[in-house]
């Protein structure tokens, strides 16, 4: 039985179909074989009918042959190419065919010797003797009975030979009557009646005689015949000639026709009947003997293909539901747990039916709430992933063998390299060539040999583009296998650089504030006191004063420079963004300085794509007057001086436009321990500088929205490299604090 | 296996030839008495030990004469007008040592001292009445006789058993003529 919804490899129709298939083809089997053994033994009723059972019978043995031969075919095909199922099919078919075959098979022939030896039992000898003896005994009494008339009539018709007509006559009438004959009659020559007496009243003439009494009489012979009549009675007919002389003209004969005694009629007659039927019977003894072999080979031959057939038809609807459960097993091993297989019945295999469809309905369910449970993981994982991404701290996860296998766009941004092709290899393979990564992964090393597996620690690592300060911390990943370790980073450098720069601006204005106040007294009071006391003075004194009051003056001054320093450092100043020319601007410093130091070489180089820049046209004179100067007071005591000032234009992503401006010098280059810290305020290697002048070229250059950066050459001398925004509204998107001023264009 | 055990089973050890001699109409016709055909016919029946022998174990054999008149069509099969059997049983009367020659139909019978006799009585058939005048119209008639002998009073159910075995049964070949117009 199939449930609704649930598939099957057979629908229920077809079987039902081929199970009335089979109970009709068996229903007629079984008619016909009843039928057919009805008329062995009652011919009489059936034998109109025989041919066609019989006919029936055979096409059922052909159908049921081609029937089971398909079938068997069949079986032997999936036993050959292991169809699941059908070595247990082949068995348990073996086994039924076997156990159903030979018993038939023994029957079969035991029931053809029995009947061949029954049959042979009916006709035994002396049953043939018994009739053979009641027929002579029969034959015995009729003979005697026969002589005697034929006897009779010989006696009366030699007494007859010399008597009268009427005498005759008269003769005839009274021995019919005294015998009780039924006919007696006397004729001559061609059969003419001379004489004759009839017990029947209503016949006037006697029978005619036979042909071969007439003949037998002509030759002058006594005639005798028993003849057997239709209603089972005998006659017995005498002829005898009048004289046995054939050479006497006496043609006559008597003719007596005599009834035999009812009695011994009725007796000769049912032995005739018996030794007749008995003959016959005797004569279809094969014939029989055949007829019940056949039928009994048709039963045996439909009885046993009807049980191999019922055999293979038993064994698949056995092995049915074993057949589903290892496609059911193959499809649920391919992954396909939605094979839902039908009840077959409520037994034990319908109980392990049920189990497997209960199984796979909860393998299903497992597996989807798997798959849901990986989906959420997968997006869970793809949201860190994405926050990773936009995370500006570095994220590294490496093993204890520095094996990276999740690292950031951070993280390589931070450390100089691409990380996300480093996943899977260690970070010390990854070193070569990276100064920066080395002193990280050597950081790493030291931490994690001496068996800090959780630290914190803000860590200097030194390049070729100056220090970086990270801030990093390290922490074992979870997990009960601490199979390695999170390290998470930030680069505080630029956080650092604006701390000090804040520090410094607070320094300067206070600086400003406090020196500059006491200066100006202190020079009015020198002053004073040299023109209230110089003339009046000795030369000598005088001398001393006018040496101390200028020495005060002049160093009151220097102090008034240095708070002037310190105090535009510090100030917030106004931009009056305009429109200039930065090439003409570069050409122009350029001339005042090979005017001012003709020994130095000035070379210029510039991008004539650059044709206006949107700034503050002072400032940039300021931080391009700084950098020549600072590059002039490198180049002091060089042989062959040389400065040379580049600009160019370059295209950042979008549409964003910048100049870079570059100074570069044949100098001694900048120390690689100021490297970091080369436009931090009072950080110079000159003995006159203020040490302020690359501070302020910084803090121009941060006000206008660009960068700069400070590197040596590899072929000697230094290199600062200024990069500005061309137009304001860059400048904007790049969200530098400002203040702006009105934009005006200045013609150039 | 099965199907040579099925032959074994049916293989019926019939005698050769159990008819031998020769079966055929020697001659026939029609004579028309008050609008009523008969037919007269002269048929040799075979005669040899066997059959002696046999109807002496008291076998009936069945004497059988065909007749078929059929009306000629030119361009199609002949329609069918009269087919009748005359049905006659020869046996042996062995209380009597006779043979008994019986119509089937009308229950008569006949004794007779020989076979040959017996033989004689059923190789002639006359006054046979096979057809009235009513039964023709226009056209061409055709009539044809036959003889058979078989075993009789066989059972029926054993007759079909045995139709594929029985040497017991014999037919003569038609004897043919046409039907005087």
């Amino acid at each position: 039985m199939v449930a609704p919804g649930l598939t099957g490899p057979a629908p229920a129709k077809p079987r039902w179909r081929g199970v009335a298939l089979v109970l009709l083809w068996a229903g007629v089997g079984v008619g016909a074989l009843l039928l057919l053994a009805k008329s062995v033994q009652n011919s009489g009723e059936f034998s109109r009918l025989q041919p066609w059972i019989l006919l029936l019978n055979i096409i059922g043995v052909v159908a049921l042959t081609a029937l089971l031969a398909r079938k068997l075919t069949q079986l032997v095909r999936d036993y050959r190419a292991h169809v699941p199922g059908s070595r247990l099919t082949a068995r348990t078919v073996a086994i039924f065919g076997a156990l159903v075959v030979a018993p038939l098979l023994i029957v079969y022939l035991f029931s053809l010797q029995f009947l061949n030896r029954g049959i042979d039992s009916w006709f035994h000898v002396e049953i043939k003797q018994g009739l053979n003896d009641a027929l002579v005994l029969s034959r015995a009494a009729l003979d005697l009975r026969v002589r005697e008339y034929s006897r009779h009539t010989e006696n009366l018709a030699h007494s007859l030979v010399n008597a009268s007509a009427e005498d005759v006559a008269q003769r005839v009438y009274e021995e019919r009557r005294a015998t009780a004959a039924l006919e007696m009659a006397v004729y001559g020559a061609h059969e003419r009646i001379v004489a004759a007496s009839l017990e029947n009243p209503l016949e006037s003439i006697p029978t005619r005689p036979p042909p071969d009494l007439v003949r037998q009489v002509g030759e002058r012979r006594a005639y005798v015949s028993l003849e057997p009549q239709a209603g089972g009675e005998y006659l017995i007919r005498t002829a005898a000639p009048f004289t046995d002389s054939p050479t006497r003209a006496d043609d006559r004969y008597l003719v007596a026709v005599y009834d035999v005694p009812t009695q011994l009629a009725a007796l000769s007659e049912a032995v005739q009947r018996a030794y007749s039927q008995y003959g016959e019977l005797a004569a279809l003894r094969e014939p029989l003997k055949s007829s019940f072999r056949l039928t009994l080979t048709l039963v045996l031959l439909l009885a046993m293909l009807a049980a191999i057939y019922g055999a293979i038809f038993s064994a698949q609807r056995l092995v049915r539901p074993v057949q589903d459960l290892i496609e059911g097993t193959r499809a649920v091993g391919k992954g396909d747990f939605g094979t839902r297989l039908p009840l077959p019945s409520r037994d034990e295999m319908g109980f392990l039916v049920h189990s497997f469809n209960d199984m796979t309905k909860r393998l299903r369910r497992a597996r989807e709430e798997a798959t849901r449970s990986q989906r959420v993981v997968e997006r869970e994982r793809e949201r860190l992933a994405i926050i990773l991404a936009r995370l500006s701290t570095g994220v590294v996860v490496v093993d204890r063998e520095l094996t990276v296998s999740i690292a950031n766009q951070a993280a390589g941004a931070i450390l100089g390299i691409d990380l996300s092709a480093a996943i899977g290899r260690a970070l010390p393979q990854l070193t070569a060539g990276n100064e920066r990564l080395g002193q990280f992964v050597a950081a790493l090393v030291v931490r994690f040999g001496a068996g800090r597996e959780e630290w914190r620690e803000q860590l200097d690592l030194d390049g070729a583009s100056g220090r970086r300060t990270l801030m990093c911390a390290c922490t074992p990943q979870p997990g009960a296998e601490r199979s390695g370790y999170v390290i998470v980073f930030d680069d505080i450098t630029t956080l650092l650089q604006a701390q000090r720069d804040a520090a410094w601006g607070e320094v300067a204005r206070r600086l400003a504030h406090e020196i500059k106040n006491p200066l100006t007294p202190i020079q009015l009071s020198a002053e004073l006191m040299r023109r209230r006391f110089l003339a009046s003075m000795s030369p000598q004194d005088a001398e001393v004063l006018e040496r101390g009051t200028r020495t005060i003056v002049q160093q009151v001054e220097t102090m008034q420079q240095m708070v002037n320093a310190f105090s535009e450092y510090a100030r917030a100043p106004e931009m009056r963004i305009t429109r200039f020319s930065l090439n003409q601007l570069a050409s122009e410093v350029a001339d005042l300085y090979r005017s001012h130091d003709p020994r130095v070489e000035i070379r210029l180089e510039l991008d004539e794509r650059i044709d206006g820049i949107e700034a503050d046209r002072g400032r940039v004179r300021q931080i391009l007057n700084n950098l020549v100067i600072n590059a002039l007071e490198a180049l002091d005591g060089v042989a062959a001086p040389r400065l040379e000032i580049a600009t160019r234009s370059e295209q950042a992503a979008g549409d964003a436009r910048y100049a870079v401006v570059t100074v570069c010098d044949n100098g001694p280059g900048i120390q690689r321990e100021l490297l970091g810290r080369v436009f931090d305020p009072y950080v110079t290697s000159k003995p006159k500088g203020t040490g302020l002048g690359l501070a302020i070229v910084k803090k121009i250059v941060e006000e206008h929205g660009g960068r700069i950066d400070a590197d040596n050459r590899p072929e000697g001398g230094a290199r600062i490299r200024v990069v500005l925004p061309v137009t304001d509204s860059t400048r904007s998107a790049t969200g530098t604090r400002e203040r702006r001023g009105e934009l005006r264009r200045e013609i150039v | 296996m099965l199907v040579a055990i099925a032959l074994a089973a049916c293989g019926a050890d019939a005698h050769a030839d159990a008819l031998d001699g020769v079966l055929e109409v020697r001659s026939a016709y029609v004579s028309v008495e008050g609008g009523v055909f008969l037919l007269h016919a002269r048929i040799e029946y075979p005669v040899n030990p066997g059959i002696r022998d046999a109807l002496h174990d008291g076998v009936t054999l069945t004497v059988e004469l065909d007749t078929r008149i059929e009306r000629e069509r030119r361009f199609w099969f002949n329609a069918d007008v009269v087919e009748l059997t005359l049905r006659r049983e020869l046996d042996y009367h062995a209380v009597s040592d006779r043979y008994l020659v019986r119509d089937v139909r009308s229950g008569t019978q006949k004794s007779f001292a020989t076979l040959e006799e017996a033989l004689t009585d059923l190789g002639t058939v006359e006054d046979w009445p096979v057809l009235v005048e009513p039964q023709l119209s226009a056209g061409h008639y055709r009539i044809s006789v036959r003889a058979g002998v078989r075993r009789g009073r066989l059972p029926a159910s054993l007759r079909a058993l045995m139709f594929w075995t029985d040497d017991w049964r014999r037919v003569s070949e038609w004897y043919t003529w046409s039907l005087p117009g």
